[in-house]
């Protein structure tokens, strides 16, 4: 019974989460989500987020690693994993003239995992895929057969969520295989306006994107101490439609140009992705995850208005500090988590990439002896964008909490 | 507390929903970090097509004064204006003891003059012969006439002074004063078909050697009026009365017109005969005509304005302006330009369709006087609604439209305007155009 109330409140939440993500508006707020679909969000679920987003090769049998399918086959039977997540943004941008700051707070994920059978886990998520918030103004563009410029305000808003099913099995002891399948979809919306002449013009897009896209992974464990994972995301073209509206005043009347006309728009193509990652208990007390991936962008073949996109590499390492898993006090339960990730960027403008890099700082705080279930808090400082001549740089302090919750299925609890 | 989580979950994500209002920013970016996706495209060069036309005939029974005038225009040759009306008497009643003392004609200006008004103008009124009734249907046109007496009943030789208030009087000859006075008095007339039958009306018209202006008179009861002066003896002195002919602009259809005529025109305008001709400004020197009055109006056609989509990509105008300047030379003090024109729609045969409106009221040209002091001036026309009625049409109408001035039915304004070749400065369409989607 309780078990059913409590998938009842994960449903609505899951419920909550759509109303959000369709009314979207400013989910985050970057210039650079004017480029492609968005700024591509980096943070997962849990524990990685203080981990500097590592964790390919990270093995888990207590929390929901969503970073690797493979790992859902450590979901212990009987359990069901929960785990939901807002995160808070605050950003500052600037060129070399001005600079504005903004704050953003929005959910961050939404998780499940359980184990169907030993050694057969599944799990589904919904975590935003990417974020367009972008709001930039004054853009001049000279009026062609004139001497005349025209100023034009860009706005767009909206993003893609990637609703993710994955599944996790150990085929020998030491050697996980995971396959996942995502669902993404979304809206971004685009607006430009401009007045030229004494006549406004606004031009409004929608775009609807969505696809699937399949995913595999493994894990491979080496003893007790290594396990090395491995993940791929296979390429997918996401079919894009657009709706578009025209207004513009003629004669200082208002005309209807086109209202939400359908319009062919090109399909955006998402690039295979590799991952490898590492993570190794080095004491005890000390676990250290490094991944690498690179997504091979280049190969997509698409254009940017602007830019062009470039074959990316992330970093990361992350580290955990645990005293005792079993420990009598809150304090040696507690753990501690830091970490660094380095991207140097998919996109480059006038030849320059756009690289970010980001530290991270966590905690984990267990709520009770009993269980898994753990409060995760993280902190990361981040940066994108080189001051240079024509990008923006942009700071971001990026604070996240998980609510990374255990249940236990078809199990008496002895002590409640 | 930990029941208590599990209800954190979904108010956690609707407190992330509460915080929608990130994007009103008033950052600057670079011009480098992204461009528009919007082309915007001037052009002055899409073709212009000018022309002139001219109407059979304009309303004039519908003028807001009499028009009385004559001038020679080196343009548009001897312009003569000439003023028709019936009169209706104010009474039937004369004393039988009175006497005649005078009949005298009252004439108010209303303002309007064209031309030089140091020049003196004459009037001669003159008894029309037969009743004022159209031709066909209701009105009469700048192409009437009636017939009238050779002899005038009076006639004056004056200074114009338009601007002024004060009446001018035209004392008229005592042998028809006296006779209308008698009549009254024996009452053989006592109605106004009696009236009518014996005054059937009179016409103003300028003498035949004039070259001055063209003035307006007010038609007005209390402006202009012909007044028939008699007196009563009374004990000490005489006693004078007065009966007034007003001019009838009330009757339907109204017995009152001006007729407006030009003859000999520069050629080849005199050609312009039938109304669906027009003559291309080409043929005209490159310069097109209005004169109101007769109904010569500017042409302006735009032919070619779909090749605008020859720009690629999906596009809709901005805006859209005419200029046209008035030609150097052929305007001054006297022949004066007029601040606006208004706008008319005609088919292709040169019928008049609709006089064009923005936002509800008329779409003016209006003379932009910026840098008039270098001569620099010239007509602005908005005309985005109309070219963007043009581009949306599906077939080719051969509709056309034409310029002349608000009250072209009751004044003789005229004007020359550079067509799409003069070299001075040409008639030109500037368009702005915004290409919103590339493919």
């Amino acid at each position: 019974m309780k078990t059913n109330i409590r998938s009842a409140m994960a449903l609505l939440t899951l419920l909550a989460i759509g109303e959000v993500r369709a009314q979207s508006e400013g989910l985050t707020s970057s210039p650079y989500s004017l480029y492609g679909l968005g700024v591509i969000n980096q943070t997962s679920i849990g524990r990685s987020n203080g981990l500097g987003y590592t964790g390919i090769g990270m093995k888990s049998a207590t929390d929901i690693n969503n970073l690797n399918p493979a790992n859902f086959a450590l979901t212990p039977k009987n359990s069901f994993f929960y785990d939901v997540g807002v995160r808070g943004a605050y950003n500052s941008y600037g060129n070399r003239v001005e600079g504005e700051s903004k704050s953003s707070l929005n959910f961050s994920n939404l998780a499940f995992a359980f184990s169907i059978v030993e050694g057969l886990g599944m799990g589904i998520s919904l975590v935003p895929y990417s974020d367009v918030g972008y709001s930039i103004l004054g853009i001049g563009t000279n009026i062609e057969g004139s001497t005349e410029t025209f100023e034009s305000n860009v706005t767009g808003v909206g993003g893609l969520n990637d609703l993710k099913l994955n599944l996790g099995y150990s085929l020998t002891p030491s050697l996980r295989l995971g396959l996942g399948a995502s669902f993404l979809f979304g809206n971004i919306e685009e607006k430009e306006s401009f007045v030229v002449s004494g006549s406004s013009f606004v031009l409004e897009e929608t775009t609807n994107y969505s696809g699937a896209r399949l995913g595999l992974g493994a894990q491979y464990d080496i003893g007790e101490r290594f396990s090395l994972g491995t993940t791929v995301q296979l390429p997918v073209s996401l079919k894009g439609t657009l709706k578009r509206s025209v207004l513009k005043t003629l004669d200082l009347t208002e005309v209807e140009v086109e209202d939400e006309t359908p319009d062919e728009v090109s399909n955006f193509k998402l690039p295979m992705e590799l991952g490898l990652g590492i993570s190794a208990k080095v004491f005890p007390f000390l676990m250290v995850n490094m991944d690498y991936k690179r997504n091979f962008w280049e190969a997509t073949d698409q254009s940017e208005n602007t830019g062009t996109y470039e074959d990316q590499d992330i970093f990361g390492i992350g580290l955990e500090f645990l005293k005792n898993e079993k420990g009598r006090k809150l304090a040696d339960r507690i753990r501690y988590r830091a970490g660094f990730n380095f991207d140097n960027g998919y996109l480059a403008i006038d030849d320059v990439k756009i690289e970010s890099y980001g530290i991270t700082a966590g905690v984990g705080l267990p709520l009770n002896p009993y269980n898994n279930s753990m409060i995760n808090l993280s902190y990361s400082y981040g940066a994108t964008g080189k001051l240079q001549n024509t990008l923006i740089r942009e700071d971001y302090h990026l604070l996240t909490l998980n609510l990374s919750l255990e249940d236990l299925w078809f199990a008496k609890r002895k002590i409640n | 507390m930990k029941r208590f989580l599990w209800f954190l979950g979904p108010i956690l994500t609707v407190l992330a929903a509460c915080n929608n209002d990130l994007n009103d920013s008033d950052f600057l970016a670079g011009d480098q970090f992204t461009d528009s996706k919007i082309r915007v495209v001037f052009t002055d060069t899409l073709s212009v097509e000018t022309a002139t036309m001219k109407f059979d005939s304009i309303i004039t029974s519908q003028a807001t004064r009499m028009l009385v005038g004559s001038y020679v225009d080196s343009i548009f040759g001897k312009v003569r204006a000439s003023s028709y009306f019936q009169l209706v008497p104010s009474g039937y009643t004369i004393d039988s003891e009175a006497e005649f003392d005078s009949i005298i004609m009252f004439l108010t200006p209303d303002n309007y003059y064209y031309n030089d008004t140091l020049q003196n103008n004459s009037l001669y009124i003159h008894r029309v012969t037969q009743i004022l009734r159209p031709n066909d249907g209701d009105s009469f046109y700048n192409t009437s006439s009636a017939t009238f007496d050779d002899n005038e009943l009076g006639m004056l030789d004056y200074r114009p002074r338009p601007t002024t208030a004060d009446s001018i009087e035209v004392r008229l000859d005592d042998t028809f004063g006296r006779e209308l006075y008698t009549m009254l008095q024996e009452k053989s007339i006592t109605t106004q078909d009696q009236f009518n039958d014996y005054v059937k009306g009179l016409t103003i018209q300028p003498g035949a050697g004039d070259n001055g202006s063209v003035i307006g008179f007010s038609f007005e009861s209390t402006a202009s009026f012909v007044r028939l002066y008699f007196s009563i003896a009374g004990v000490d002195d005489r006693k004078q009365e007065y009966l007034d002919f007003t001019i009838n602009t009330t009757a339907s259809p109204i017995p009152f017109f001006n007729r407006i005529t030009a003859e000999d025109p520069l050629d080849p305008l005199g050609t312009l005969e039938r109304e669906e001709d027009h003559l291309s400004s080409a043929l005209t020197g490159n310069r097109t005509f209005i004169q109101s009055g007769v109904g010569m109006a500017t042409r302006i056609e735009f032919p070619h304005i779909k090749s605008i989509y020859d720009i690629p990509g999906k596009g809709t105008i901005l805006g859209a302006t005419l200029k046209i300047r008035p030609t150097v030379g052929m305007y001054d003090d006297k022949l004066m330009l007029r601040d606006i024109l208004n706008v008319y729609l005609v088919d292709r045969d040169n019928g008049l369709v609709e006089q064009l409106t923005i936002g509800g009221s008329a779409l003016q040209a209006t003379l932009n006087r910026d840098n008039e002091e270098y001569s620099d001036i010239f007509y602005e026309i908005t005309l985005g609604s109309y070219i963007e009625k043009l581009l949306l049409a599906e077939a080719i109408t051969e509709e056309a439209i034409i310029l002349l001035p608000d009250d072209y039915n009751s004044t003789v304004d005229r004007f020359v305007l550079n067509g799409e070749d003069n070299t001075d400065f040409r008639a030109t369409l500037e368009l702005t155009y915004a290409i919103y989607d590339e493919d």
